[in-house]
């Protein structure tokens, strides 16, 4: 076991307080923690890739982090209109 | 010596990462916890990159761990203020600060008039 699949698993753990916050509470707390969550899945991604040695593994993060961004706006925006 | 720096790097990475969420779960309310998001997006996608770039070297996929560090530190600027204006939208109908509000502005900062209630 190399210390990128050492760091990932680290990171797969700090997953699981950010899912219960993000599936209970208050809604504004909620959406904190899917960001969070969201950035800390990107650079699980990024360590994976080194980890397996799968170098178009690299696209997935990138992919996630792009649409993170649109994802990110369009929950503000429902939020700002629709959860009040 | 290069694998040395790659697992402090990394370590240091999940480091941050890791104080930055629990340090989340610690506060009180969404705008303190927006806070800590920009450590993760930043500080350990870039040590995370740079662990890449000595690992692989120049290749393809140290230039696209780049490139989502890059989109990482942008996306997380952006989304945080969005997310913040809707909270506060969401709270007060109006983001900008109500008359008589006390609104925490550096002297160097743009100075923001309060908005005067309609009748």
């Amino acid at each position: 076991m190399n210390v990128w699949e050492i760091a990932a698993q680290v990171l797969i753990f700090v997953l699981v307080p950010l899912a219960w916050t993000a599936m209970r509470g208050d809604p504004a707390l909620r959406l904190v923690s899917f960001f969070m969550a969201g950035v800390v899945i990107t650079l699980m991604m990024m360590l994976l890739t080194m980890a397996f040695n799968r170098m178009p593994m690299m696209d997935l993060a990138m992919t996630l982090a792009l649409m993170s961004f649109g994802g990110g706006i369009v929950f503000a925006r429902f939020f700002e209109r629709h959860l009040r | 010596m290069k694998t040395i720096a790659i697992e402090v790097l990394v370590a240091c990475a999940v480091a941050v990462t890791l104080v930055s969420v629990l340090g989340m779960l610690r506060m009180r309310n969404a705008y303190q916890r927006m806070h800590y998001i920009a450590p993760p997006a930043s500080l350990s996608a870039a040590l995370i990159t740079i662990a890449i770039f000595l690992q692989r070297g120049l290749k393809p996929e140290s230039f696209k761990a780049a490139f989502t560090t890059l989109v990482l530190i942008g996306m997380n600027t952006i989304v945080t203020h969005a997310a913040a204006r809707a909270f506060r939208i969401a709270e007060t109908k109006n983001w900008h600060p109500k008359p008589g509000e006390e609104v925490p502005i550096n002297r160097r900062d743009e100075q923001v008039e309060p908005q005067k209630e309609a009748a």
